[in-house]
């Protein structure tokens, strides 16, 4: 079955042409999880510890034979063993294991917690920093949403003002059409009344010429005789008249 | 088994094979290599801000051109405190309190040093040999001196490193041994002691000799580039 494995491997190893990606196609048919690697595991916590050195797992081991002193028992008869056997010989080397165990205990309970809370402080900095960088990013993705939807807004109260725009227009063109027929037809007007003007005149020349020649021809006509009568007759008239008149008053 | 009192400075055999490369290289173990995780673990935290602090500080007095020595340097830090501190234990070897290999050390890293600073810029490597502002008289006897200073260098540099390690951990033996010897009476044994201790917290000062190793060798890198 592995054969099979290995012969498409190596089929996709010949069929890549750079060898390192050939080998990562290769090396892939054999995983089994997903490649995914978000989100990343948590890191595991540090295994449990007693007195610093000796994993829990230790005592669990020892736990159900020897019961809860076992692993106690054990250290201490290992160690007299050794040491009555003479397998480990007390030599200055030993004096020197005891000061810098002392020492480096000492410094360990003194600064740990300290250091340790130094450490995780400076990684949630790096956290915060990047979080940070990630909530900026997120602040301005949602502003330009803002900016976005009044820009939408905008735009549906554009056709208004187009319409509004377009009214505008067709009334300044209607005001200048209606101020150019007026004033088409105030010359129209003009040069129509001159016409009249004109004829009138002509009329009122023609009667008077007419009057004219008559009264010409009639005073003409007039003899002196005709003259002589008529004023004997006005004169008799009035002779007339005025008896009358006379009479009237009296009355 | 009893242990003479030089008996730390032979290099371990076993069985016939030397351990010694293993000595030099236990550092290389200790450091847990940098992961591709945003947020590592504490003690991961802790080298790499060690690893940055130190070499920012290590880069600050030197120019650009200096700062291909970076990964050198740290790595020669890193390295050295961690041969020193492990000394520390009992029963280790230290390989840094053999001459040879400090030597080693030294003599190549310094050598670098001069020959970068004469093929790059003879006349201002050569100008070093004579300080400013000196007598004309005294002109020609500095100019040995400081040649002279010049060549002792590597060795300096060597012979401190193995010195202080050495005398070190010499002393430790002996005031062990000292105390050991005087339990039989009780009275001096805790002054001992306690005298033993301040020198260990004193001999975290191999520490302090990895500073002064490398910033002698930054300063004379500082003096050529």
């Amino acid at each position: 079955m592995l054969s099979r494995v290995i012969a498409v491997s190596a089929s996709g190893l010949k069929s890549t042409a750079p060898l390192g990606a050939g080998l990562v196609q290769a090396s892939r048919s054999l995983h089994t999880s997903s490649p995914s690697l978000a989100p990343v595991p948590a890191l595991p916590e540090g295994g449990k510890v007693r007195h610093g050195i000796v994993p829990e797992e230790f005592f669990q081991l020892l736990y159900p034979k020897t019961g809860a002193t076992g692993p106690y028992m054990l250290g201490t008869g290992l160690s007299v063993w050794l040491l009555s056997k003479e397998l480990y010989v007390i030599n200055h080397e030993t004096v020197a294991a005891l000061t810098v165990g002392t020492v480096f205990i000492l410094a360990v309970k003194k600064f740990g917690p300290s250091f340790a809370s130094a450490m995780d402080k400076m990684e949630e900095e790096k956290t915060a920093w990047i979080e940070d960088v990630k909530d900026q990013a997120m602040a301005c993705y949602a502003d330009a949403i803002e900016e976005e939807k009044k820009e939408q807004w905008r735009v549906e109260g554009r056709s208004m003002l187009f319409d509004a725009k377009r009214n505008n227009v067709s009334m300044l063109l209607e005001t200048n059409y209606r101020e150019r027929l007026n004033h088409a037809n105030h010359e129209v007007k003009r040069r129509l009344d001159y016409q009249l003007a004109l004829q009138h005149l002509k009329v009122r020349m023609e009667k008077e010429h007419m009057v004219n020649w008559v009264e010409k021809n009639v005073v003409g006509s007039i003899t002196a005789q005709q003259e002589q009568e008529s004023i004997a007759k006005c004169i008799s008239d009035l002779n007339v008249l005025a008896k009358n008149i006379q009479a009237k008053a009296t009355a | 088994m009893i242990l003479g009192l030089f008996d730390q400075f032979f290099s371990p055999y076993f069985l016939g094979v030397p351990l010694l490369a293993i000595a030099i290289a236990a550092p290389w173990v200790l450091f847990p290599k940098p992961s591709n995780r945003v947020i590592h673990g504490r003690s991961l935290t802790a080298q790499n801000s060690f690893i940055l602090n130190f070499t920012k500080q290590i880069l600050l007095p030197l120019n650009v051109g200096a700062h291909k020595w970076a990964l050198l340097l740290t790595v020669l830090m890193i390295n050295l405190i961690t041969l020193n501190l492990l000394g520390l234990l009992p029963y280790t070897f230290t390989p840094t309190t053999q001459l040879p290999l400090n030597m080693g050390f030294a003599i190549p890293l310094w050598m670098a040093t001069v020959v970068i600073g004469l093929r790059n810029q003879p006349t201002i490597a050569l100008g070093h040999l004579l300080p400013e502002g000196t007598p004309t008289p005294l002109i020609p006897v500095l100019i040995i001196i400081e040649t002279i200073s010049l060549f002792v260098r590597p060795f300096a540099l060597g012979v401190r490193l193995t010195a202080n390690l050495a005398a070190g951990h010499l002393l430790i033996q002996l005031l062990s041994s000292a105390t050991l010897f005087l339990i039989d009476q009780m009275w001096p044994v805790a002054i001992l002691t306690g005298l033993v201790m301040a020198l260990l917290t004193l001999l975290e000062l191999a520490v302090a000799a990895i500073q002064a190793y490398v910033f002698v060798l930054l300063l004379s890198l500082y003096l050529q580039e």
